[in-house]
């Protein structure tokens, strides 16, 4: 139980501070801080609709969240989540664009899971160059996104922009393959539910499947996990494909859910780097990823109505999710460094080691 | 320091006669380390530690794993603070911060894991933190001289223009005391000086030791092992639980004795090996060639075969090709050229999970590296092999409720000292970490065990425990490759042995016609 409040402490106690920080920084920039967070909160909670775009901004973020996990369960880093959302879009889009036919129901999940399978594909570009040519997998990642970005850019200009208009953006996609709104006149779908589905799966699949296990030893000693028997190249390609699954997913989300039901340039929003950050702060917990991305979706939302209202730049969010970040990486140094020094004490002594843990452990 | 405190001068001190260290109740201490105390977030290091050590004596520091040895050698070069106690050096009071403070002081250490820069030569590495006259720039000329002078005049032999990679360890090591002996250290700790050597080597030491201390200065020989403490030391101060237990002359007590001081009840050194009628051959290997991807030989032609119920033991210094004849052995590598067998049938591509599908068992070298999962708990760790199988997953699923009575099992079987399951592996001590492996590796009885240093780093306690734990797999019929650079351990197991030495098989002796000195001369290279 103290174990859990400490877990807890060490989990919101930077987001506090951070937030404290943040005020001090609003008001030496000119605004009154209490009133920025009123505005804050109110352009983020403060109205149905408010709420509504709040929530919306949920899925991206918690989803991204668990694709890091997944690939970081086995210790890979898969920077590439934007790109990977950003292809998952794109055949999403084409899928509903091009596919007819098709009822409501069925015309989702096909566009949903092609739009999955162009992610996992996507990221298996970098796994291929991982497993078979040893090609760092952050830089891969990363590169592909910057493809994925420009082709997109492209399309919206190009084979894919709406015919007769300007704007860099696709038609919208078919009325059957859009999610419907739960919220009248706002992006809250009914694919919000996803989030609950996939936080459980991925929690559930880590901590009770044989597979979430493969991972995980693969994750924490790969040579011990080829002693057992484990194909670990295999295992990594696989966590790496299931991470850019998810990413696409997201991708194609993003346009059967969203406001517009097209692909803008640009319609991933950052979400594949803003939900890195998100899982940072979850601490790499699928369930700690909820009330993080809320955190985040509530400081993107509300930043608008802050801007008008106090005249503080939106940008000012920023920083606050910069010292978000700074607090929370700062305390997990901390937070390991005290489990060091223990470590350390138990290796002086281990023949009173076992008590010693259990102290540790209960703190 | 109570009973036997000093050593008088007409001490007959039989084997005392080649040492000089004779004294008399009037000579100074060099060092005395009085009520050192240290604790540790739940664990007391020291306890009202008391240490007296005269110029021109060897002094050994003798404890378990954990009983505060580092610890307190730690406080002594400045590299942790002491909670209580004082120190004192030639009489005067001291507060030593910073290894600086102990390095002014006179103390020196050579540490376990050598300080050294690889890629430097000897008088580089001698001179690096070393301010000459000519500061800020060094003068490598002078120290050279210098190195060559101490060298010669403490037969430490070293080239000073020699890097340090192309070194052996036993050289590498003496270029640790000449870095001391050129910051004029008057007392020397070293810290298990002796895990990395041959005999031989370990012999020379010794001897430059006692010529050391023969000029005044004094030594401080931490160690577990007893035989080394009985070889080289004149004095022992005995740490059990964080505790003195007591400081003895050596020439006045046996190892049996200071055994007992240190694990707190008698111990039986050698294992009793029952007789077991050796069977049919369970692995056999014939012709085994490695080469490395830089195109280096690192086994050559190595043939042996292992019968069920036998133990063959494979001795030979650290480095010489035993890690990759087991890769090789458990599918972790494949050979260059060279069949093995398993249990009759020759293997074609051997993997781990092969090797395991074989009934094989390993005890891997380095447990951190290879063995374990450190940040995974105990019972991930105690399942790692198996919960791809009933019953402790079906259908993908893991099956808590049998994991935790399987674990349960282990747990118990094998004395894994844990305060749960669910606790991180890093957090247990060596010697639990090395039980929890024995028993993920050997609960399911392998028919075949490759166990390669399975008592690296454990207490005399934990060994006892292995030694019995293997020897129980050689009754029950199992074959055993035991792979060590600690010849105690391979003359007690073993039923045949084999040395190797640069990825050869030297040669396979019966075990009643290998002794440690045949042994170590072949680990050496001169059979």
């Amino acid at each position: 139980m103290r174990k859990l409040l400490l877990n807890g402490a060490i989990a919101v106690g930077p987001v506090v501070a951070a937030l404290v920080v943040a005020a001090v920084v609003l008001a030496v920039a000119g605004a009154p801080p209490l009133e920025a967070l009123n505005a804050l909160l109110s352009g983020s909670l403060g109205g149905r609709i408010q709420l509504a775009r709040t929530l919306s901004f949920l899925l991206p973020l918690v989803l991204i969240a668990l694709a890091w996990i997944i690939a970081f369960t086995t210790k890979r880093i898969n920077l590439g989540l934007e790109g990977q959302i950003i292809v998952g879009g794109i055949v999403a889009t084409l899928v509903g664009l091009h596919v007819s036919g098709l009822p409501t129901g069925a015309h989702i999940v096909l566009g949903m899971v092609a739009g999955g399978a162009s992610g996992a594909l996507y990221a298996g570009i970098a796994a291929w160059f991982w497993a078979k040519r040893d090609v760092n997998e952050i830089i891969s990642t990363l590169m592909l996104t910057l493809i994925a970005t420009e082709t997109l850019s492209w399309l919206v200009r190009g084979p894919m922009q709406e015919p007769g208009v300007v704007f860099p953006r696709s038609s919208e996609v078919a009325e059957t393959s859009q999610w419907g709104t739960i919220v009248s006149n706002s992006a809250l779908t009914w694919d919000i539910l996803l989030v609950p589905v996939a936080v459980v799966t991925v929690a559930f699949v880590q901590s009770r499947t044989t597979f979430g296990l493969t991972l995980r030893i693969t994750g924490a000693n790969p040579t011990a996990a080829r002693r057992v028997g484990i194909n670990t190249i295999r295992t990594n390609s696989l966590a790496l494909l299931l991470s850019g699954a998810v990413a696409g997913l997201v991708g194609a989300s993003l346009i059967f859910g969203g406001e517009t039901a097209r692909m803008g340039d640009g319609f991933s929003a950052g979400f594949g780097f803003e939900g890195i950050v998100v899982a940072l702060v979850a601490r790499n917990n699928p369930f700690g990823a909820v009330p993080a991305a809320l955190l985040f979706a509530i400081l993107d939302s509300g930043s608008g109505l802050m801007e008008t209202r106090v005249g503080i730049a939106s940008e000012l969010v920023y920083v606050t999710q910069g010292l978000v970040i700074l607090f929370v990486a700062g305390t997990a140094y901390l937070y390991t460094r005290t489990r060091r020094t223990r470590v350390d004490a138990s290796d002086q002594e281990p023949a009173r080691a076992a008590t010693g843990v259990e102290m540790a452990g209960t703190v | 320091m109570r009973e036997h405190a000093h050593k008088s001068a007409e001490d007959p001190a039989t084997r005392g006669q080649t040492r000089s260290h004779a004294r008399t109740s009037d000579v100074e201490p060099v060092l005395q380390m009085r009520g050192i105390r240290k604790t540790y977030p739940g664990v007391v290091a020291n306890d009202n530690v008391d240490l007296e050590v005269y110029p021109g004596e060897i002094h050994g520091l003798l404890g378990e794993n954990g009983a505060g040895k580092t610890t307190l050698m730690k406080i002594l070069y400045g590299l942790a603070q002491p909670d209580a106690g004082t120190i004192e050096i030639r009489g005067r009071p001291m507060v030593l911060r910073s290894p600086r403070d102990a390095v002014d002081a006179g103390v020196g250490m050579v540490h376990q894991h050598f300080m050294l820069v690889p890629d430097m030569t000897v008088a580089e590495n001698v001179a690096l933190g070393f301010r000459t006259e000519r500061y800020p720039l060094t003068d490598l000329a002078r120290i050279s001289a210098d190195v060559k002078e101490l060298s010669s005049v403490h037969g430490l032999e070293v080239d000073p223009a020699a890097v340090i990679e192309d070194l052996s360890v036993g050289a590498r090591q003496r270029v640790e005391i000449l870095k001391l002996l050129h910051r004029s250290a008057e007392i020397l700790i070293l810290d298990e000086p002796t895990s990395v050597l041959t005999p031989q080597e370990w012999e020379d030491l010794a001897h430059v030791l006692r010529s050391l201390v023969a000029e005044g200065r004094a030594a401080v020989f931490i160690t577990h092992k007893l035989d080394e403490v009985m070889a080289v030391a004149d004095r022992c101060t005995v740490l059990r639980d964080g505790a003195v237990v007591g400081t003895v002359n050596v020439a006045d007590t046996d190892k049996a004795s200071l055994a007992r001081m240190m694990v707190g009840r008698p111990v039986v050194f050698r294992a009793a090996r029952e007789e077991v009628k050796p069977g049919a051959p369970v692995l056999e290997v014939q012709d085994l060639s490695l080469v490395d991807g830089s195109g280096k030989t690192v086994l050559a032609d190595i043939t042996f075969e292992v019968r069920a119920g036998e133990v063959l033991g494979v001795a030979g210094v650290d480095g010489n090709g035993q890690a990759q004849l087991v890769d090789v052995l458990t599918g972790m590598t494949q050979p260059t050229s060279g069949r093995i067998l398993i249990g009759g049938d020759e293997v074609d591509r051997l993997t781990p999970a092969g090797f395991r599908r074989r009934s094989g068992g390993v005890i891997t070298e380095d447990r951190h590296k290879t063995g374990l999962a450190l940040d995974l708990t105990l019972r991930d760790n105690l399942i790692m092999r198996d919960y791809r199988e009933r019953p402790l997953s079906s259908r993908g699923l893991l099956d808590l409720a049998s994991i935790r009575e399987h674990c349960l099992n282990l747990i118990r079987g094998f004395d894994v000292r844990t305060p749960g399951q669910t606790i991180r592996m890093r957090q247990l001590s060596g010697g639990n970490q090395q039980k929890s492996i024995l028993a993920r590796e050997l609960y399911a009885a392998p028919n075949l065990l490759v166990a390669c240093q399975p008592t690296r780093g454990l207490d005399v306690g934990a060994m006892e425990f292995v030694y019995s734990t293997l020897l129980r797999r050689r009754g029950a019929g199992s074959a055993l490759l035991l792979i060590s650079t600690e010849l105690d351990e391979i003359l007690s197991l073993s039923d045949r042995i084999a040395v190797i030495a640069d990825g050869r098989f030297l040669r396979i002796l019966a075990a009643d016609e290998a002794d440690a000195e045949t042994l170590g001369l072949l680990m050496g290279g001169e059979g």
